[in-house]
Formats: structure tokens, sequence, C-alpha cells
């Protein structure tokens, strides 16, 4: 069980010791969703097959490039998982302001971009989100 | 256990009525027979019904239950913002540093209700047969992001006109592989493998 953060992975000591620990085979990477990084307490699997049960006080938060364990053989270094977005471009603005609140009224977490809603598929696949903005039909286009 | 000041924090959340609070009067004794050291903190509107309730029954010792007022808002609480319900198990944490396990019971709230991670590791949503079998089909962020998703009151199943197999695979196809547990919390139906599934996500060990 891994019980803190021990490093980063930026901090120049550490990133020339994972370095030769990667030449050596000895560094494993443990992914996490975005969506899971405020978990303290969890069990993963490193890309290796290495179960990982975390662990962490509630003063550290994960985030990309956390380094869970670190020695002479083994560093444990977490990858967040980039989240799958839905990219929707509304046609006009009453489609725009429409789409806007449904998201919110939905809780979907939304960035905007070059005029886009997109919509971070936290909770299921692009259809299943779509399926919810059916009265919206022909209103916005699907960007990706 | 032994405690080290980094208990696990479970949320039990779900609509009014469905059996939060008597999924943890279930819980309480299973987990206190384990050797878990638990204490539990509850959200009413504006009482401390809950907390009363839990406490009549000296199921834990005492101060190990403990009531926060949420408001109008039993969602904001323990998603938007959190910070009262972080504060009390802090406090638990520090007037009890062996604790293993602090349950934080929302609010009965609707399908919407979600807890923030930063409040919780781990979390259950908890409908039950006598709100409808449509529910899951409702696909409440509640329903579908929980970490486990509690059906209870299973035995009222046939008396509602509820086909509970049909609303626990319907449940299970919307929640893309995430548990699914029937109980009775009132006959302890499933309990047991609430508590087990709990245990082993945040304690790292079978009940």
């Amino acid at each position: 069980m891994v019980d803190r953060i021990v490093a980063w992975r930026d901090d120049p000591d550490t990133a020339s010791r994972l370095h030769r620990l990667d030449h050596d085979g000895g560094l494993e990477i443990l992914i996490v969703a975005e969506t899971d990084l405020g978990r303290r307490r969890f069990q993963a699997t490193t890309e290796n097959g290495r179960p990982v049960q975390v662990a962490l006080p509630r003063s550290q938060r994960l985030a990309d490039g956390a380094v869970l364990h670190l020695d002479a053989q083994l560093a444990l270094v977490v990858r967040v998982g980039a989240p799958d977005w839905l990219d929707l471009e509304p046609l006009d603005s009453a489609a725009a302001l429409e789409l806007g609140y449904a998201a919110g009224n939905l809780h979907w977490r939304v960035k905007f971009s070059d005029g886009r809603v997109q919509v971070a598929l936290d909770s299921g696949d692009a259809e299943s989100y779509l399926a919810r903005l059916a009265p919206l039909d022909g209103r916005f286009r699907v960007v990706s | 256990m032994s405690g080290n000041g980094t208990a696990a924090r479970v949320g039990i959340g779900g609509p009014v009525g469905s059996g939060k609070t008597a999924l943890i009067e279930a819980l309480l004794p299973l987990l206190t027979s384990a050797g878990i050291e638990t204490a539990v903190i509850t959200n009413d509107l504006v009482t401390r019904e809950d907390a009363d309730r839990l406490i009549r029954q000296n199921l834990l010792g005492e101060g190990r239950v403990v009531a926060v007022e949420a408001g109008a808002c039993p969602h904001t609480v323990i998603r938007e913002d959190p910070t009262l319900n972080m504060a009390a198990a802090d406090a638990l944490e520090d007037r009890f540093p062996d604790l293993d396990l602090i349950l934080l019971e929302s609010g009965g709230d609707n399908l919407a209700s979600t807890f923030s991670l930063d409040l919780v590791d781990w979390w259950i949503f908890v409908i039950d047969v006598a709100g409808g079998d449509d529910i899951p089909r409702k696909r409440g962020p509640g329903t579908i992001q929980s970490d486990l998703l509690v059906i209870n009151k299973s035995t009222l199943a046939p008396h509602v006109g509820v086909d509970l197999d049909r609303m626990l695979t319907e449940a299970e196809a919307t929640r893309q592989g995430q548990p699914v547990i029937v109980t009775d919390c009132r006959s302890g139906q499933g309990v047991r493998e609430v508590a087990g599934c709990l245990s082993q996500a945040v304690l790292f060990r079978s009940l």
C-alpha cells in the first residue's frame, strides 16, 4: 500500500532517477482517470499489472506526475488518463444558450472553445449524452 | 485495525425514504464485529433526526455520530461546497484517531445527487423498489455515477407491482460494470455483501 506522494516526476533529482529506472525496467505507470483524481483511497493496477492500494492523507491530492513509490529498484508514477470529450457546435445563438443551459442542468463537466461546447464523457458514451439532448436535435452539430 | 489519521470516507446518498439510515443501522453491527472503527455523519435539512435515530440505538460509542444541518439544498453540502462535512469528518478524526471509516449520510435528495470526491473516497447510492422500477431507466447521475448502487426494500416488490429482476437488469445495464446489490435492510438481506464491497474498495480487506 502506498500512503503518500513521495515526489513529483518533474523535480530535477527525481526526473534523473526515474530516467535511470526506466532504462532498467523499474518504472511503472499507474493510469488514473481525471474524474478519479480526488480520491484518496482506491485500488488500481499499473500498466505492468502490479496491483496498488492507494491511501493518501487528506492534505495530498493526486495529479499527473505524482510519484507514489521510489527506491533503487522501482518507481510508481501517476499518469492522468485523458478524458474523452464530446465536441458540440451550436448552429445559432439561441441553440448555444439552450445547449449551455442543458449542460448545466445535467451537471455535465464542460469547457468552451471557439464557439463550441465540449462535454467530458465522465459517465457513459457519446450516444448516452446525445440522447439527453434530443430536444435540441438539428440545432447543433457534433464535431467529434 | 489501527487508525493512521486517514480514515476512509464513504458517502451514502439517495432519495428520501429509500433506506439510507436503515442501511447504516444494518451495516454498523457488521463493521463493528469485523473490528472496523467507524463513525457516522448525518445530513438533515434543518434537524438532526437521522443522527438522533442512530444515537438512540446505541450502535456506536459516544460522540461517534454527529449531525450536519444541510439547510435547504442537501446536495450542495456533499458536492458543490462540502466544507461543512469535511470539517465534521476532520473533527471526528481528531477526536478519534483510531478511526478506520467515516460514513457520511446525505440528506434525502433526488436522482441527480452525487458526492464530491474531495469529500468521500467512494460512495453508495440507495434507491428502493417502492420508488418505482423505472428509476434505473431514468439514468440519474446518482444511479449511474455511484461506486455502488443499492436497490433496497426488495421484499416490497410484489406488493408494489415491481419486477425486481427487470429493475436489476436495467440498473446493471446503465452502470457499465459498476456493482449493484439488492438489499432488504430491515431483514438484513444483502447487507453483508454491501459491507464486503465497501471494505474491499476502501479498506482493502475482505469482511
